[in-house]
């Protein structure tokens, strides 16, 4: 509650906002509604998609989580095809909704932007204090791919389960940081999404005075909340101001522009929910048995961040990229040459000797219980980078993609959000439920310390120059030591072993358990273990 | 919640024992092994999937790397070497691989002369309503 009243403060002071607020852009200067105030409005449901639905959407007595107030969910059942008649239209709504207050966390609610402070996403920062930036924060975001839960797919092998609504939550934000890693590897640098929607999440209703939070104080500006659905005409790149030349020229190149936009479809589709997508969440649960998981489990930012890399080997859809996670907290950059080199590979010699894109993941756990506070200005100087690809982690039970940052709070994108299904074997199939056009924020406090760190480095250099600028970043916690940390050599080398095998060759023995003759021996030192 | 396995230690190794106790404990061991670390490894209260230690109490050589004596725990947890295992100092902070147990100690001792870490995974994620309802 105090963020947002900071927060809110930011903006409420400040008149000047309208300028830019009143033009296209209304939905960045959005209210934030921490969770608390989240139950004041949970039955505030107002949702584009039921809007025929006005009594059933209050029925559930159980206490409503609220949702994830985006539209895009019913903007995919208005996009399924061969939805003929107005009961299965309706029925999906309505599953929709259930689903939205069964698995959403988040409110009706509207995010607010500093518009003084820097905001970083991935890398690159905006100051919202403009309309070109608000476009260009816009295009940047909307364009990163969103993954959410998704229902009535092919049932996952071995069970009955046809959705993950609930439990995949986790194995959604994995696929979002490889299709991050994806999006950097295949796509030209910058590349935005021509067709990104505007940034939603402006609810009218919502803006009167349900939540407590609000009735304390500062009015809320006054601007003109258009509501800009997810369906609205494309090629909205017209309207771009001069600030987004770069996307104008991009326009025109138009087979460069078909080839990417093909690319981009592409790989939409290799997160599709059908057993033949090579990162569809079928391919993952797949690969997580041998971690000794199956569907229907909670899965962590550990376990998916091996699920990922073994699915990135094992495709053939794409070469040239490797990934490789870190194992505690330690990255051996001669195992990264390792991956890479393809000199170094067997069989090399027909293939182009050269090296292998690499997307670097780190497993930590960033404190005990909560976050270590201490590590907040560290996992910030690490969102700064543009070699980041995101953090996959979340609140507590609650997995979330982070992205980005503004002052004290992190910027995310919500897999708790139920889809249906889209069938991406089609040609054209619609790619809007793949983006996401509601940034949401939260505050470092909440977040759970279990995460993944990506990275990623195109070539040999860049993973050189990876080494430095992460290992600069990390050197800023106020905490003693590095969350990771970058190593010369082999992780064999330094006592670890390769596989899982006995640790026979480990440079220190332990004692076994209980071993009788240590304790009569060492009687005086009762139970110490001796290492 | 998923379902947790009953942790078989009551109160941490601290709450155990006096604080004249645990210093007398390490003057003991410092005296007889001046070049040895003690070490104090628990579970993290909250841990649901690493193995409980037989052993809190570890004497530990000083040049032993971070790095080594994580693999030492591991192997005596029989983890796989993908399984997310981290050691928190003082249930706080990371400790660096590279580092050797003497700076670790010297950084981190407790006043009573132990060096506490604690041992966690990492945290699973998931709606809780679902969960209960598919186990």
């Amino acid at each position: 509650m105090v963020y947002t009243m900071r927060v809110r403060e930011g903006f409420g002071g400040n008149e000047r906002s309208r300028c830019w607020r009143s033009a296209n852009y209304p939905t960045v200067v959005m209210n934030s509604v921490s969770p608390t105030a989240a139950q004041y409005q949970g039955g505030g449901m107002q949702d584009e998609g039921l809007a025929s639905l006005p009594e059933r959407r209050r029925t559930p007595s159980w206490e409503p989580r609220g949702h994830f107030g985006h539209g895009a969910g019913s903007e995919a059942n208005r996009e399924a095809p061969g939805e003929p008649d107005e009961v299965d239209r309706l029925k999906a709504k309505l599953m929709s909704a259930w689903n939205n207050v069964k698995y959403g966390w988040s409110v009706k609610s509207k995010t607010s932007f500093n518009k003084t402070s820097p905001l970083t996403l991935l890398g690159h920062s905006f100051v919202l204090n403009h309309e070109d930036e608000v476009e260009r924060f816009r295009l940047a975001f909307v364009s990163r791919l969103w993954l959410t839960y998704r229902r009535e797919f092919p049932q996952l092998e071995g069970s009955t389960l046809t959705t993950d609504c609930g439990w995949g939550c986790m194995l959604r934000s994995g696929q979002m940081l490889l299709a991050q890693g994806l999006l950097v590897h295949l796509l030209p640098p910058g590349w935005m999404w021509l067709d990104a929607q505007q940034l939603t999440d402006v609810d009218i209703e919502v803006l009167k005075p349900r939540s407590p939070s609000r009735a304390g104080g500062v009015p809320i500006p006054s601007f003109p909340t258009v509501r800009t659905p997810n369906s609205a005409p494309r090629g909205r790149s017209n309207a771009l101001s001069e600030g987004s030349t770069r996307v104008q020229r991009t326009r025109t190149e138009s087979s460069r522009d078909r080839h990417t936009e093909a690319t981009h479809r592409r790989m939409a589709s290799w997160f599709g929910d059908q057993p033949q997508a090579p990162f569809g969440v079928h391919q993952l649960v797949e690969l997580g048995r041998s971690s000794g998981k199956k569907a229907g489990d909670w899965y962590g930012p550990s376990v998916v961040a091996h699920i990922l890399r073994k699915a990135v080997a094992k495709t053939s859809e794409i070469h040239n990229l490797a990934v490789y996670v870190a194992q505690d907290c330690t990255v051996y950059k001669e195992d990264v040459v390792q991956l890479c080199d393809q000199s170094l590979a067997e069989g090399s010699s027909e293939s182009s000797p050269g090296w292998k894109s690499v997307i670097l993941l780190v497993p930590v756990r960033l404190g005990g219980e909560s976050l270590n506070p201490a590590y907040i200005n560290c996992v910030k100087n690490i969102l700064r980078l543009e070699c980041c690809i995101g953090i996959i982690g979340g609140k507590p039970k609650h997995s979330l993609f982070f992205i980005g940052f503004q002052d004290e709070q992190l910027l995310y994108l919500d897999p708790h959000y139920c889809q249906a299904v889209v069938d991406v074997t089609q040609d054209n199939f619609p790619l809007e439920s793949f983006h996401c056009s509601s940034p949401r924020k939260m505050n470092f406090s909440r977040m759970d310390p279990s995460c993944t760190i990506g990275f990623y480095a195109k070539s040999q250099k860049d993973f050189e120059s990876l080494c430095s600028a992460v290992s600069a970043a990390l050197s800023s916690s106020t905490e003693k030591y590095p969350i990771f940390t970058f190593v010369e050599g082999q992780g064999q080398n330094y006592g670890m072993e390769g596989q899982s095998g006995p640790p026979g060759n480990s440079p220190a023995h332990i004692i076994p358990p209980a071993r009788p003759s240590r304790s009569t021996k060492r009687s005086s030192v009762d139970d110490f273990v001796f290492l | 919640m998923p379902p947790l396995e009953k942790p078989q230690h009551t109160k941490p190794f601290k709450l155990r024992k006096s604080f004249a106790t645990r210093k007398q404990e390490v003057a003991g061991i410092r005296s007889k092994f001046p070049t040895k670390i003690p070490v104090i490894i628990e579970r993290y209260t909250r841990e649901k999937y690493l193995p409980p230690l037989d052993k809190t109490k570890f004497l530990v050589p000083q040049e032993l790397s971070m790095t080594q004596f994580v693999t030492i725990i591991r192997n005596r947890m029989s983890l796989m070497p993908s399984q997310a295992f981290y050691l928190l100092i003082n249930n706080n902070g990371l400790a660096s691989m590279s580092l050797t147990m003497a700076q670790v100690y010297k950084d981190h001792k407790d006043d009573d002369g132990f060096l506490y870490m604690t041992y966690a995974s990492q945290e699973m994620f998931g709606n809780s309503v679902v969960k209960t309802r598919v186990t």
